[in-house]
């Protein structure tokens, strides 16, 4: 197909990073550069010291709000292990909030290139639609969804209450609303000359999805599936409710440390925030490996 | 949007084998229709493919999941709703008493939801106002490639990655009486009250929500950046535009799109925000910070009464969603007939 | 879809196959002759809180009556924890509604009323009690708020986890005081005496903050002056008693001045931990819960529990000369109504309260027991001779569905009254405002119980 070895030619002209390309696209003067990422990084990292001081700190040198532990150890980190099972939530996690991730991506696409390039009657009414979903309260949906979900162990004898099918179905389609929005907002941006000359080519809908759109819309992709990801990451409801021991998610299992028991002891603050870091993790180095891909659609998918 | 024509006609200039996209292209009201299918932004453009060729099909699995996971308990939710359903009848929700509006009427009459739907709005615009510019800032700043850059990225992702608990417990530490924060300021010479009660708890909860969803924008902004095309860097480094000149009136205008959209999807997060107020002020929350998940929280797990609570989510939903319709009309977000047009 | 890894699918279909065994053996199980439940092959789902002071120790407690049941009735147990109130209520209400989820809860007391309100747990008739080993068996003061009446009782005692007061011996010692007070005035003055402000040092620890402690301390001395804030179908939130009962709480802070002006935003934790740094002569209202804190602080070797006050403020001496000297608190066991194993989870209770367990759980964790013969036991011990005590003195909150907005509105008063705490003093025109409408709203919750 000529117009996809086209987009390789051109690609090879402009690749992200070069000299050339640096310069012309330079948004900030460097001065104003490094204060704006000085500011938002002493933001985000004076709490993150102190989350990590805490996690090395005693309990209850947290408690009384100190800053600077009184002691150091690192005996938390190992504790976390064994005391809420963290390594079973965190895989439980990463499957759930991962093949949400994946398979949202995949259908907010299609869902999405559809919506922008197709005229039908209602289409309208779906975006729309779709907003109007993202604004229902969770609370407002548990209840019904649990009744719907343990209705259908009780007709259908399928039991999805307390497997990670629960929970990937509702993040899913909590997800795909959001998803597809930020697909249509990405599309929207993408010329369509190129999938009009691959349709000239002779190409069927499936194919112009396949090798226009999506090579093109691997930004618009990333940052949709990183939003589902982080739904299924995050969510505490749900997870409640909907999981079992053994598939319970990282985020159940931390729960535990962010309970004091009525006039009981003090919380494991330690632990809670050695496991917090180490579930934040995952995620952050997820990021690290995704977010080349964040790196101009445009540009570096060469349109032009 | 108003653009000035110089960048216009740049832009026009500066493509070579393609149409190049029109960022600032001004949209006239009468494009936003329901049905763009004969009107004259549909005329205007080349059918992409003939109507019979639409695949529509592809819209199938999302939308049974909508259907079955959305749809349905929602419309059970505002069945349940119209039921007197509290702990009494529970058991049975099935033959719970159906009462009707009455749960509506109580709603609105006898609970504080309108006060409760006040602050949550106010609260949350305030929050967006400010997280807005961060978020951009942030996505410029990190636009361009420089040594470490990967890592300050994947920084500025980490508020949205932890635990909105962990969050809350970690600044409700920071700002209790004697806490750091109180000491940083005595510091510097200001007796700062209490954070966690009375009129200051309403902006320790802004605070703290900024700090937990400007990457969140911050995302939303970058993929944004990505659709800028090359040449209209070249353009404006051409024109020699300042770099202020530049943001506003090149880069910006494709930005657009992602942030109305940011703006609106963070404005629901923040609404729709139980866990961060729970956990910074407890319950009862001080009437400062009563906002729309604790006082349906309370409805429905201290006070029993799901009905109720059920009819204030609804209630809330509609009285949230008018102006998030009239938002969208008047950013055009979901204006159907401006493909290729960034916006 | 990616999804499908075999690990997930095989989950799937071994859970689908349980669900169908147990459906197919339908409900209950025949008994054998030697009066054990036979269990093979069946699967009993448990709901217990998640033990925050100790999750290892839980765990291993898990593994070992699991395996104890086994062996006694050849079915398998499966525990499952819930953090929070919050996810115990939201647990509850799916299960209630759905009409499938775990066999036997775990509740704390005070929510015991509202599950009965619910109706979906099995109410307890003699040939049950007789199955879960007896009423005798228990504590009778913990079976106080098993149900509104003796013939309506869903909740069985697990372990009582009473409230006392924590003392530093050293400050007292101090100060000249030979044992704490038993009138909250004398406390005050114990108080004052042990204050010294410009050390750091206060009398009390107290968490004006926290999102249970507070309507404790009201409760207790409402009820020390003879309203238990229930009274048939009328809340009394606006006695005077109740009144003088913030009053004096309150007092503490801006009379008194014997807490630490940083108390308005601590919780239970930050008292605790200014008690574990000795920075506070006693610390009320906690539980052998606080005993892991302490004995790994500061204080561990100075610290010893006592009953918390029994005569009312301004009093010299209980009222009737009944002591009231703590909330009836604890665990109680209920077994869900559309359970299928109950001969089943009978077994399991009966396993949980015998005396050795008891011991054992006790031993373990440190709450008490709700068995009796195992609770008389311990009494003998020195070091939880005031637990044990206040066991037996306490009093339950009063049995209505209503008991959450009382709760509430108690607290609700405390919350809105902080910033003016902080201020220095509390306003009575304001205090009382806060209290009419508290009343209202607990009026109109007890009315909507009297008709449910």
């Amino acid at each position: 197909m000529s117009t996809s070895t086209a987009i390789r030619r051109d690609t090879a002209t402009f690749r992200p990073g070069s000299r050339r390309q640096h310069e012309v696209t330079r948004l900030l003067p460097t001065p104003l550069l490094v204060i704006v990422i000085g500011v938002l990084a002493a933001i985000v990292l004076v709490p993150m010291l102190y989350i990590f001081l805490a996690s090395i700190n005693t309990d209850i040198s947290v408690a009384r709000g100190d800053f600077w532990p009184a002691e150091v150890t690192f005996e938390n980190y190992t504790k976390i292990w064994t005391s809420v099972g963290l390594a079973n939530g965190l895989m439980n996690s990463v499957l759930v909030a991962g093949s949400t991730a994946v398979v949202s991506a995949a259908v907010s696409v299609s869902t999405a290139y559809v919506l922008v390039r197709y005229q039908f009657r209602g289409r309208l009414t779906i975006l729309r639609g779709l907003l109007a979903l993202q604004s229902i309260p969770g609370t407002l949906m548990l209840l019904p969804v649990f009744v719907l979900f343990s209705s259908a162990a009780t007709y259908l004898g399928v039991r999805v209450i307390g497997t990670q099918w629960g929970l990937f179905l509702t993040y899913l389609t909590f997800a795909l609303p959001f998803s597809t929005w930020v697909m249509v907002t990405y599309l929207r941006g993408l010329p369509r000359e190129l999938e009009e000359a691959a349709r000239i080519d002779g190409a069927s809908n499936l194919g112009v999805l396949f090798r226009i759109i999506l090579p093109l819309s691997w930004p618009g992709i990333v940052v949709s599936g990183i939003f589902a990801f982080l739904l299924g990451w995050n969510d505490v409801l749900f997870a409640s409710v909907m999981t079992r021991p053994e598939s319970q998610t990282a985020a159940v299992a931390l729960q535990v440390f962010g309970s004091s028991a009525e006039g009981g002891a003090i919380p494991f603050y330690g632990q809670m925030m050695a496991s917090a870091l180490v579930c934040a993790a995952p995620v952050v180095i997820l990021y690290l490996i995704f977010q080349r891909y964040l790196v101009g659609g445009l540009t570096a998918g060469g349109v032009k | 949007m108003p653009i000035n024509s110089r960048e216009e006609s740049l832009l026009e200039g500066g493509s070579v084998t393609v149409t190049p996209p029109r960022p600032a292209e001004p949209v006239t009201p009468t494009v936003e229709n329901d049905e763009p299918g004969g009107t004259k932004g549909g005329q205007r453009r080349r059918r992409m493919s003939s109507e019979k060729n639409r695949p529509l099909w592809m819209l199938i699995p999302g939308g049974t999941l909508m259907v079955i996971i959305v749809v349905l308990p929602m419309l059970l939710g505002i069945y349940m709703a119209t039921l007197n359903l509290d702990q009494y009848s529970l058991r049975r929700w099935v033959s719970a008493p159906f009462i009707g509006a009455e749960n509506f009427v109580e709603a609105l009459t006898g609970t504080p939801l309108i006060r409760a739907i006040w602050l949550s709005v106010s609260y949350s615009l305030v929050a967006m106002i400010i997280t807005l510019p961060l978020g951009i800032a942030a996505a410029v700043a990190t636009q361009n490639s420089f040594k470490g850059r990967g890592i300050v990225r994947s920084v500025f992702l980490i508020p949205y990655v932890l635990p909105a608990f962990v969050v809350a417990t970690v600044w409700r530490t920071m700002f209790q009486p004697g806490g750091i924060i109180d000491n940083a300021l005595q510091g510097i010479g200001i007796e700062s009250g209490l954070w966690l009660n009375g009129p200051n708890s309403y902006w320790t909860l802004i605070i703290v929500q900024i700090w937990a969803s400007w990457p969140f924008i911050y995302l939303l902004a970058l993929s944004g950046l990505q659709a800028v095309d090359h040449e209209v860097h070249e353009a404006s480094a051409i024109d020699g535009a300042l770099w202020w000149n530049k943001l506003r009136y090149v880069v910006f205008p494709y930005l657009k799109g992602p942030l109305s959209l940011a703006f609106l999807i963070g404005m629901l997060h923040h609404i729709n925000n139980f866990t961060l107020p729970f956990v910074l002020f407890g319950l009862p929350a001080p009437s400062d910070v009563e906002v729309l998940p604790l006082l349906t929280y309370v409805t429905s797990f201290q006070s029993f009464r799901f009905g109720l609570s059920a009819a204030m989510a609804f209630v809330s939903l509609v009285l949230v969603a008018i102006p998030l319709f009239v938002y969208l009309r008047a950013v055009k977000l979901d204006d159907a007939e401006t493909p290729g047009v960034r916006k | 879809m990616k999804f499908a890894s075999s690990k997930g699918l095989s989950a799937v279909v071994a859970v689908a196959a349980l669900a169908l065994t147990a459906c197919s053996s339908g409900s209950g199980g025949s008994n054998s002759p030697a009066g054990a439940v036979d269990g093979a092959g069946k699967t009993l789902n448990v709901l217990v809180a998640s033990n925050a002071a100790y999750p290892e120790q839980q765990k291993t407690w898990m593994t070992d009556i699991a395996g104890k049941f086994k062996e006694q009735t050849g079915a398998e147990v499966k525990f499952e924890t819930f953090a929070n109130a919050n996810e115990e209520l939201t647990r509850i209400q799916t299960s209630v509604v759905s009409g499938q989820g775990p066999d036997v809860y775990g509740l704390g007391t005070t929510f015991t009323p509202t599950a009965y309100s619910t109706k979906a747990f099995v109410t307890l008739g003699d040939g049950e009690w007789e199955k879960v080993g007896g009423k005798d068996r228990f504590n009778p003061a913990a079976l106080g708020i098993s149900g509104p009446d003796e013939d309506h009782q869903v909740g069985i005692p697990f372990v009582s986890r009473p409230f006392v007061m924590a003392y530093n011996k050293e400050l007292l010692a101090a100060a000249g005081i030979d044992k704490p007070a038993t009138t909250w005035d004398g406390l005050v003055e114990q108080a004052k005496k042990t204050t010294n402000a410009s050390a750091g040092t206060y009398g009390l620890a107290v968490a004006y903050k926290d999102n249970f402690d507070p309507w404790k301390f009201i409760w207790a001395m409402s009820v020390q002056a003879g309203n238990p804030l229930v009274d048939g179908d009328t809340a009394k939130l606006d006695d005077p008693a109740t009144k003088k009962a913030y009053e004096t709480y309150f007092g503490w802070l801006t009379k008194e001045k014997v807490v630490s002006p940083d108390s308005v935003g601590w919780t239970n934790s930050q008292a605790l931990a200014e008690f574990a740094a000795g920075k506070a002569a006693f610390f009320p209202m906690t539980s052998s819960g606080s005993v892991p804190t302490l004995n790994k602080s500061a204080v561990a070797d100075k610290y010893d529990y006592a009953l918390m006050p029994v005569a009312a403020p301004g009093e010299t001496k209980p009222q009737d000369g009944k002591e009231v000297a703590s909330i009836l608190s604890g665990d109680n066991l209920v077994v869900a109504d559309y359970s299928e194993n109950k001969d089943l989870a009978y077994e399991y209770i009966k396993l949980i309260t015998s005396k050795e367990e008891q011991l054992n759980y006790q031993k373990i964790f440190g709450d008490l027991p709700a068995n009796a013969e195992a609770l008389k036991e311990l009494s003998s011990d020195p070091k939880l001779d005031a637990i044990t005590v206040a066991a037996e003195k306490s009093q339950a909150t009063p049995f209505t569905g209503a008991w959450g907005d009382f709760q509430l509105g108690l607290m609700n008063v405390v919350v809105q009254s902080v910033p003016e705490l902080a201020g220095g003093s509390v306003p009575d025109s304001a205090l009382a405002q806060r209290l009419k409408e508290g009343q209202d709203k607990v009026q109109s919750s007890l009315d909507r119980a009297a008709k449910g």
